[in-house]
């Protein structure tokens, strides 16, 4: 892999607790030092969020869609209405 | 011919969504606010069964009510701590909101490709080689090499998001 790549990938590491001691903390002391990289890292801290962001937003669609599915049982929506009336 | 599968969250839906609403109700709260604490409560469970830390002390059903109740009465602005720090509600303020929009907006411009990639990873828990068999790549480092440089457009159309905000 290319070295941006590369850095990419120890970033990911990082973000994923999956360095051992000794390289974290050659990652952190980096990260103090390094303005250009630690803006890479926040960045990549955003990307992971942000995909979070996006799957949780997708699995909600599919839990509205799952919702109205069932209202479509009459078994589902009597017990349903049963509650709230 | 087989009876296809059923999705089991939907049977798990069907199974305890009406025991959740009945607790909600009693408590005085609306059809609408079950189903948001219900929905909060399955997206918890899901992600933890699909990082491999869920823990069962009881029956699922057990499970979506008891963080369904913490969701409603956090949702009612009671501080009730979740089974584990869970951001479902994030972002909060309008400012917030917006720039999260506009940084999602990143997200989307690198490719439905990639975004379904980063998701199938960084989410959904799926091993490479399962990746690698979906998404058509030669094998499991090809995969790998593909979501580094998915990562690498979104961390690129976050930057050029930053530079227009300021």
């Amino acid at each position: 892999m290319r070295s941006e790549l590369n850095e990419i990938c120890l970033i990911d590491q990082w973000l994923l607790h999956q360095l051992s001691e000794g390289e974290a903390r050659n990652f952190e002391t980096r990260l103090l030092l390094d303005e250009a990289f630690a803006e890479k890292v926040e960045a990549q801290r955003i990307c992971h969020r942000l995909i979070r962001h996006y799957a949780r937003r997708q699995e909600r669609f599919r839990l509205e869609a799952i919702y109205g599915l069932l209202l479509e049982e009459a078994g589902f929506a009597h017990q349903l209405n049963t509650i709230f009336t | 011919m087989t009876k296809q599968m059923e999705d089991p969250i939907i049977q798990l839906y069907r199974d305890s969504f009406p025991d959740v609403a009945r607790m909600i109700r009693r408590k005085g709260g609306t059809l609408e606010e079950a189903k948001d604490a219900f929905h909060d409560a399955l997206l918890i469970y899901m992600e933890k069964e699909k990082s491999g830390r869920l823990q069962l002390h009881s029956s699922p059903k057990a499970y979506l009510l008891g963080t369904a109740r913490i969701c409603w009465l956090r949702a009612r602005g009671a501080t009730v701590a979740l089974p584990e720090t869970f951001d479902a509600a994030e972002p909060e303020d309008v400012d917030m909101e917006e720039r999260e929009q506009s940084l999602q907006a990143s997200l989307i411009r690198s490719g439905k490709k990639c975004i379904e990639l980063l998701k199938a990873f960084y989410y959904d828990h799926c091993p490479m080689h399962d990746i690698a068999v979906r998404f058509g790549f030669n094998g499991t480092r090809s995969a790998t090499v593909q979501k580094y440089k998915c990562l690498e457009k979104v961390r690129r159309e976050i930057k050029i998001n930053e530079a227009y905000a300021q």
